[in-house]
């Protein structure tokens, strides 16, 4: 295996779940709620995912599987957040909280275990490509299907009635409501979309990236989807490229490693998180034009009359 | 970390329920509890350690009654459940984890008439022991394994953090490649982390990228690195469990370090009441160390040399770090014929020649 080949495919496969889950939770906080919970979403997602897949040896329950218990957990933080008015920031994190406690309940008879990855499969013609073919070309199926994922949210958030009503209701819910809009329904939709998405992920995590279970897995990534929202300022293309850099630069780490080439690997270790945030803080450095990209309504507690 | 709140509350919840037996009484079996940190599964850390708990049972039948209690973090939660096992009549307690190692003490003094075996740790008490593996006695074996295999000549080996136990097992590992053939060299990745399976993957996919043919899963307590070899089509070695199912076609080998020996002789100690806090150091002569599933394409000459070094191992005529022995810099760290100190051995700082990675500064 070639190096570039390694990173650029690498890389897509890396981001692969980051994109799922900031997807979703870019919907959700699109419509006002932050849901500071994916890592335990993502955890739940990805015991759900492999015990299903394990017992029956299907990928699509085990996707379906982890997606519906993704979506379970964020219905609890909808409840809360939406209809008894709790603390967003507070939910999010019990949510967190209970998920990762979860998912070492369901993992529990699994632990260690493994199952055969998601297979890749070429696009006919194009993975035949000369070196462009293996790199972007062979891959899993889930990772066309986060790339379709990407330009549905972006398509669906600017260029659709629906994208409006979201926005619309994460920038003033009180206004939205006056307009007849279903602000609590729309919101526990986007919550539930996050939630889904954020299984999703997980699944990907334990039935095709890394295919076993091991308690703690996620293993932090849930967070940095968290930051990767708000450092690429609620811009589906910033959020995305955020993704991708990060998943680019912690291979590169590796690999400049594996190299031997002699710099601290603490270093190296940080720099994914360095190179990320450093690069969407300096394109996001006009104050203005995140006020106008963040919902305004984010994290508040909703209040209709 | 705060999400480590609820599985804190579960395995509080779960010892609570383990221990509200009846405590012993005078004639009845000999209790033993044991405290382990990770969740047991079918191989890592914990399971090793819970294999000699079995064979514990086999061993003394119901001389002995043994309870557990896994997933435990370091800190406030191992003190409490050590003690709720003490309050509730346990006399023996194994740690299997280096910072249960203040808190057994104290529990230790406080109960003079209990024993305490503990894993890794430094510190000794006339009713708690210690115990290590010498896991570099057969890393050397591997290596040489390691050194037949390869056709790239480049060895990748995926390793968490550069503790002194950690580099000693590369020195030696290298060291046995070198015996095979001269012209290996040895690549690590450290992962900086005590878990992420999908980064131990990574490093190992990365490790192949750049040329290497055998990859080292050092200490990873998960078949991350295995799988992703049986997968991709490179040879893996692994430690502390046998993990050829998991990779029937690409396994090399596996060092394992089997506790069972010395668990035996410290529970029958204990029953006799003479039980000493000794430092434990086990390798491949008292069969606490030994390299399990060698994978059939090792040519029948190395596999020979192996067998003779082994069997030298054990009988205490070789050891793997016998000079001389250059380091990374060119400098001579021991002389023709010299062999390592224990205590140097335990506390090693530096990587031998042939290992292009630094240790991180």
């Amino acid at each position: 295996m070639d190096v570039l080949v390694f990173i650029v495919s690498g890389t897509l496969a890396a981001a692969t779940a980051l994109i799922f889950a900031a997807m979703g939770e870019l919907v959700a906080e699109k419509s006002g709620v932050l849901n500071l919970g994916i890592e335990g979403m993502m955890a739940t997602g990805a015991a759900m995912g492999f015990v299903m897949m394990s017992l029956t040896g299907s990928y699509t329950l085990g996707f379906l599987g982890g997606a519906a218990l993704g979506l379970a957990l964020s219905m609890v933080h909808a409840a809360l957040t939406i209809v008894f008015r709790a603390n967003q920031t507070a939910s999010g994190l019990a949510i967190g909280i209970l998920g990762l406690g979860l998912s070492s309940a369901i993992g529990k008879k699994f632990e260690g275990k493994t199952v055969p990855g998601l297979p890749e499969s070429g696009i006919p013609g194009l993975s035949e490509i000369p070196v462009l073919g293996p790199m972007l070309f062979q891959q899993d199926l889930m990772v066309y299907l986060s790339i379709i994922l990407i330009f549905a949210t972006w398509y669906v958030l600017n260029r659709t009635k629906l994208g409006l009503t979201i926005r619309a209701v994460g920038e003033n819910p009180e206004a939205a409501h006056a307009l007849g809009l279903r602000v609590r329904a729309i919101r526990a939709g986007c919550v539930g979309f996050g939630g889904a998405m954020a299984g999703l992920a997980g699944a990907y995590m334990s039935i095709a990236y890394t295919p076993l279970w091991a308690e703690g897995m996620i293993a932090g990534r849930g967070w940095i989807v968290v930051a990767l929202i708000v450092f690429g300022t609620w811009i589906v293309r910033r959020v995305v490229f955020g993704a991708y850099l990060f998943g680019s630069i912690s291979l590169l780490q590796l690999s400049i490693q594996a190299f031997g080439v002699n710099v601290p690997s603490q270093l190296m270790s940080a720099l994914p998180y360095i190179v990320t945030i450093v690069m969407l803080a300096v394109i996001s450095r006009n104050a203005m034009f995140i006020r106008l990209n963040s919902p305004a309504s984010l994290g508040a507690t909703l209040r209709l009359s | 970390m705060l999400p480590r709140i609820l599985t804190r509350a579960l395995t509080a919840a779960a010892a609570a329920s383990i221990l509200a037996l009846p405590a012993a009484a005078q004639n009845e079996p000999l209790t033993i509890g044991f405290i382990y940190p990770s969740p047991v599964a079918d191989v890592g850390w914990a399971a090793e350690l819970n294999h000699g708990r079995e064979s514990l049972e086999e061993q003394f039948g119901d001389k002995i009654r043994t309870i557990f209690v896994e997933n435990v973090p370091e800190g406030p939660d191992a003190a409490r459940i050590m003690n709720q096992m003490a309050a509730q009549g346990a006399d023996m307690i194994m740690l299997g984890s280096f910072g249960y190692m203040n808190d057994g003490i104290r529990l230790a003094e406080q109960n003079p008439d209990m024993t305490f075996i503990h894993a890794s740790g430094y510190k000794l008490a006339p009713n708690f022991g210690n115990f290590q593996s010498r896991n570099y006695e057969s890393s050397y074996l591997v290596g040489m394994a390691a050194g037949d295999v390869t056709e790239t000549d480049t060895i990748g080996v995926v390793a968490s953090y550069a503790i002194p136990e950690v580099i000693g097992m590369i020195n030696a590992f290298t060291l046995g490649l070198q015996e095979v053939n001269p012209d290996a060299s040895v690549k690590v990745v450290w992962l900086n982390s005590w878990f992420d399976p999908p980064k131990a993957q990574e490093s190992a996919r990365a490790l192949v990228a750049q040329e290497a043919d055998v990859v080292y899963s050092l200490y990873q307590d998960t078949p991350s690195v295995v799988s992703v070899a049986e997968e991709e089509g490179f040879w893996v070695i692994n430690t502390s469990s046998d993990m050829k199912e998991y990779a029937p076609n690409w396994l090399l080998a596996s060092q394992i370090a089997d506790w069972s020996s010395y668990f035996i002789e410290s529970v029958q100690a204990t029953l006799d009441g003479n039980f000493e806090g000794t430092a434990f150091w086990g390798g491949m002569a008292d069969g606490t160390v030994d390299v399990k599933s060698w994978a059939s394409s090792i040519s029948g000459e190395t596999m020979a040399e192996i067998e003779e070094v082994s069997a030298a191992i054990r009988a205490g005529e070789f050891h793997p770090m016998t000079g001389p022995i250059v380091d990374q810099d060119g400098a001579e760290r021991l002389a023709e014929g010299e062999v390592i100190a224990d205590d140097a051995m335990q506390g090693i700082d530096w990587l031998v020649e042939g290992v292009e990675t630094r240790i991180p500064q």
